[in-house]
């Protein structure tokens, strides 16, 4: 029997020294040759189970047979050395570097005992290359390569190490639809020469397509294994939600007001050189929320960190209720009632061990409401965070625990009920639910809609495709620094449209673009 | 993990660290012990430890000793304003190591005030202990301002700055201050009035000062947890990218920690100067900043605590001296046991196996709990 499974993991339960409980007693077969899936809502457990697998994190209880054979995968170095690799979801690549290099970091091809080989390096990339049919460029710098390239240097990577079980975290989740199906492609070539794959995902169709057998995750459990072929779509729902979710948002029709933001002509070149925005042009009104679309890497996030005072752009202004905002720092900015829900909310939302009720005032905390004088007013303190902790239904024991303690959607509440109540006319919400659990999503996601509704303007930057198309009364799409297309209406738009200007295949013209100015 | 095993861990890991400093003392009493045989040097080992445990209380007969206990009190004095002054600037996530130099600086120039500035009463005292500590801060907004907006590193800096104070002080002793009728580099005696008056007349030095530390105390914590700018300082320690992007001034939250540290030492500086002594003869860092940082460690940087650590630290070294008076052990001793506490409270994974098994038998527990409340609940 040991000879049908590359992969078993047995009862493997995982508790992190924060006290959460990632895994239970989960269970996890993977027949050799085959493309498996694991299937289950962010937080899930996927990841920790995963990473494990590769040895970046220890299981708890449990074991793990690799061909049978029990191991202890201490490091990935030993995960590596019997057969796994890891695709990563956020590639693990030196951007300074070129793909070539990239493919022999730390097994690097020498001549006379000493000196890289560069040749050799270029040689072994295009054979590997060839021979699994992944196309890349191996002397192109990793920073000049698209993300669909990255992922096949990625692959690449694993397959040179002698990998012949392959974990693929999320692949899909920063390609457009064509590179998706290439990829998927190129997987199926990689499933007939014998490899293992274990695909992460949580999009439905995929899992559909590709996948032999799927393995569904909820709470950190394992709902059980099953064959592609014999569940449907609906079912696999059920296993992963428990309930039917249906993120719906409702909405009425936007009545767009007044100019809030207005963006124009603006440039960015970035530290090394390159442009990052490019003749950026754009306005947000009051009672609207405009979107951002694109493939993560293409100028949002210089983008946000501009409004937000991080960057200076070299060229363009930027004005809020038609004042100048550009080299004003984050106090201005919050001054003039704009609110960020940053992307990265473990960096910038939140001071991990501090209590809830420190991060929900850090904004205000020297308001003249909350102080007496030079002493904080305690009661108005408290009052303040425990409504606010009511309010966004913050799951807590109470506004004084470590906020690092709390769950991915609890800390991302905290934030959005801090960067909603200051009053704001302009919100930069910044994937403000990504990697959260469908609770707190679908609460954001109406407050987002709410607060529009009440005359505030919303700019969404989102790489959830879903979610911009959900919230989102008009839309931008950006590729390249630059914006692609402007949709005034999001209702009849297609993923295929929306992923041919994301790919920068099509492009709207210059008139069509600047509609989004509202001049 | 819940409050009470969170509590249950950080006492037992407190207790560990102790046990396994004292275990180590012992073994180096022990080797540097005498007697003819192994037996003789076991018991004379005892003996010293017994000495340094508890003789800073009692006296041989048994009986409490108010004598050695204020001697205890009076060395927390100093300690205690380091350990206040290093807690403010590592809350702000500022490894500042100045209380050294500050405090001796804080010292020199409130025994300068306190000889040379004709003011009448006890308005002399604060005037004199007020100018040592302004001095210190002014001086601190030199790592503080080069940290904040040149990003050098304000540990190297303070370091080096102990030094500068330090052999700036002796130049100016040597070559102007000094009495020179005395055979000692020493300053001229403190006017009368500019001395802090004592708690108890016993010659333990236990001056007025220790109050005024205890009350520093409890302002500091005011400061750290019932201020705007105490909150910034803590929310800095821990994640400086979230309270800038809250819209604090980082810049000038990391200027105001180091400033104040460098007043609280400054200002322990002229209280121990103007308490214990009548001239100023110090020539060398009094090493009362580094025991700060160990008080502001083992206190986990929160104000309330200091007294404590300052206690702890001040027995110890008391006993230390005890045992090497009285059973014959190197009083060198003190910095290996402080070297070994303060290694097992600064090792973040020390006991974090322990820790891992508590979080999961809380985390069983929890689950536990749930898995039998909803049985409950679905009958």
């Amino acid at each position: 029997m040991s000879g049908e499974y590359a992969i078993q993991m047995k009862g493997i339960t995982k508790v992190y020294p924060n006290g959460t409980v990632a895994n239970q007693n989960v269970n996890l077969d993977v027949k050799k040759g085959e493309i498996h899936a694991l299937m289950g809502e962010n937080g899930a457990g996927k990841s920790t189970l995963m990473k494990m697998l590769f040895g970046l994190e220890q299981p708890t209880e449990g074991q793990i047979l690799v061909n049978g054979e029990q191991v202890h995968l201490s490091s990935p170095t030993v995960a590596i050395s019997k057969g796994i690799g890891m695709v990563h979801q956020h590639f693990m690549l030196v951007p300074s570097l070129t793909v070539a290099e990239n493919m022999v970091l730390g097994m690097v091809p020498t001549k006379s005992g000493a000196l890289i080989d560069f040749k050799k390096a270029v040689e072994i990339t295009e054979e590997y290359s060839k021979k699994f049919n992944l196309e890349v460029d191996a002397n192109a710098k990793v920073m000049d390569i698209p993300v669909g390239m990255k992922q096949k240097v990625e692959i690449l990577k694993a397959l040179v190490r002698g990998a012949k079980i392959l974990i693929l975290d999320e692949p899909t989740a920063v390609l457009t639809s064509q590179e998706t199906t290439e990829l998927f492609k190129e997987l199926k070539n990689l499933k007939t020469q014998g490899y293992t794959l274990i695909f992460i995902s949580h999009k439905l169709n995929e899992i559909m397509e590709i996948t032999d057998r799927m393995t569904i995750l909820r709470g950190g459990r394992s709902m059980g294994i099953y064959e592609t072929k014999d569940v449907t779509p609906q079912e696999i729902s059920r296993l992963m939600v428990g309930r039917d979710v249906v993120l719906k948002v409702e909405k009425d029709k936007a009545q767009p007001g007044a100019e809030v933001l207005k963006v124009r002509d603006v440039e960015y070149v970035n530290e090394w050189g390159k442009k990052m925005l490019d003749k950026v042009s754009l306005s947000v009104r009051r009672g609207e929320i405009l979107g951002i679309a694109g493939v993560e890497g293409n100028g949002q996030k210089e983008l946000v960190d501009m409004l937000f005072g991080f960057n200076r752009p070299n060229r363009g202004t930027i004005e809020v209720n038609g004042s100048n905002i550009i080299g004003l720092g984050q106090r201005e900015i919050r001054e003039k009632h704009i609110s960020l829900v940053p992307e990265d909310r473990m960096l910038y939302g939140i001071a991990g061990t501090a209590s809830i009720e420190e991060n929900l005032i850090s904004d205000r905390a020297g308001s003249k409401k909350l102080n007496n004088g030079i002493l904080f007013n305690m009661g108005a303190i408290h009052k303040e965070s425990e409504q606010l902790v009511k309010d966004y239904t913050v799951l807590c024991k109470n506004a004084q625990q470590a906020v690092g303690s709390l769950s991915g959607g609890n800390i991302q509440k905290v934030v959005v009920a801090r960067e909603f109540s200051n009053d704001p006319v302009l919100i930069i919400a910044d994937q403000p639910t990504r990697g959260i659990d469908v609770g707190a999503t679908e609460f954001i996601r109406k407050k987002l809609v709410e607060l529009s509704r009440s005359g505030i303007a919303v700019l969404l930057v989102s790489a959830d495709l879903n979610e911009v198309m959900e919230l989102s009364d008009s839309l931008i799409i950006m590729c390249g620094g630059r914006i692609a297309a402007y949709f005034e209406d999001t209702e009849d738009l297609s993923d295929e449209l929306m992923g041919e200007y994301m790919l920068g295949i099509r492009q709207q013209s210059p008139e069509e673009i600047r509609r989004v100015c509202h001049e | 993990m819940n409050k009470k095993n969170n509590t249950k861990f950080t006492i037992i890991r407190a207790i560990a660290a102790m046990a396994i400093a004292l275990l180590v003392a012992f073994l180096l009493v022990f080797l540097s012990s005498e007697g003819a045989t192994l037996g003789e040097r076991f018991n004379a080992s005892i003996a010293a430890m017994r000495e340094m445990l508890i003789s800073p209380l009692f006296k041989k007969s048994g009986k409490f000793s108010t004598k050695n206990f204020s001697d205890v009190l009076a060395g927390t004095i100093p300690i205690m304003f380091t350990g206040l002054a290093t807690c403010i600037m590592f809350a702000a996530n500022q490894f500042n190591l100045g209380a050294e130099g500050g405090i001796m600086l804080g010292a020199f120039v409130t025994a300068v005030v306190a000889i040379y500035v004709p003011i009448p009463g006890p308005l002399l005292m604060i005037v004199a202990v007020l100018c040592g500590a302004l001095a210190v801060a002014v001086i601190m907004l030199i790592p503080a301002v080069l940290k904040a907006k040149l990003g050098v590193s304000e540990m190297v800096n303070s370091l080096m700055l102990n030094y500068v104070i330090m052999y700036f002080l002796n130049f100016l002793m040597n070559s102007y201050l000094a009495d020179t009728s005395k055979g000692i580099t020493q300053t001229y005696p403190f006017r009368e009035n500019a001395q802090i008056p004592q708690m108890i007349e016993n010659g333990s030095r236990l001056s007025w000062g220790f109050v005024v530390g205890i009350i520093m105390v409890i302002l500091c914590w005011f400061f750290m947890y019932r201020t705007r700018w105490g909150y910034g300082i803590r929310m800095t320690g821990i994640n400086q990218p979230f309270v800038m992007y809250s819209g604090m001034n980082v810049a000038l939250i990391v200027i105001l920690a180091q400033v104040l540290g460098g007043f609280l030492a400054g200002m322990g500086g002229g209280i121990e100067m103007l308490g214990r002594y009548n001239v100023y003869n110090w020539s060398a860092l009094p090493g009362y900043g580094w025991t700060g940082i160990t008080v502001a460690i083992l206190a986990g940087n929160n104000p309330i605590y200091v007294p404590f650590a300052a206690f702890f630290m001040s027995y110890l070294t008391r006993g230390c001296t005890l045992m090497s008076t009285n059973a014959n052990v190197p009083s060198q001793l003190i910095s290996i046991i402080q070297a070994v506490i303060f290694i097992f409270f600064a090792a973040q994974q020390f006991l974090a196996g322990y820790r891992q098994k508590l979080v999961v038998k809380s985390a069983q527990e929890e689950l536990a709990a749930k898995a039998a409340a909803g049985e409950r609940s679905d009958r």
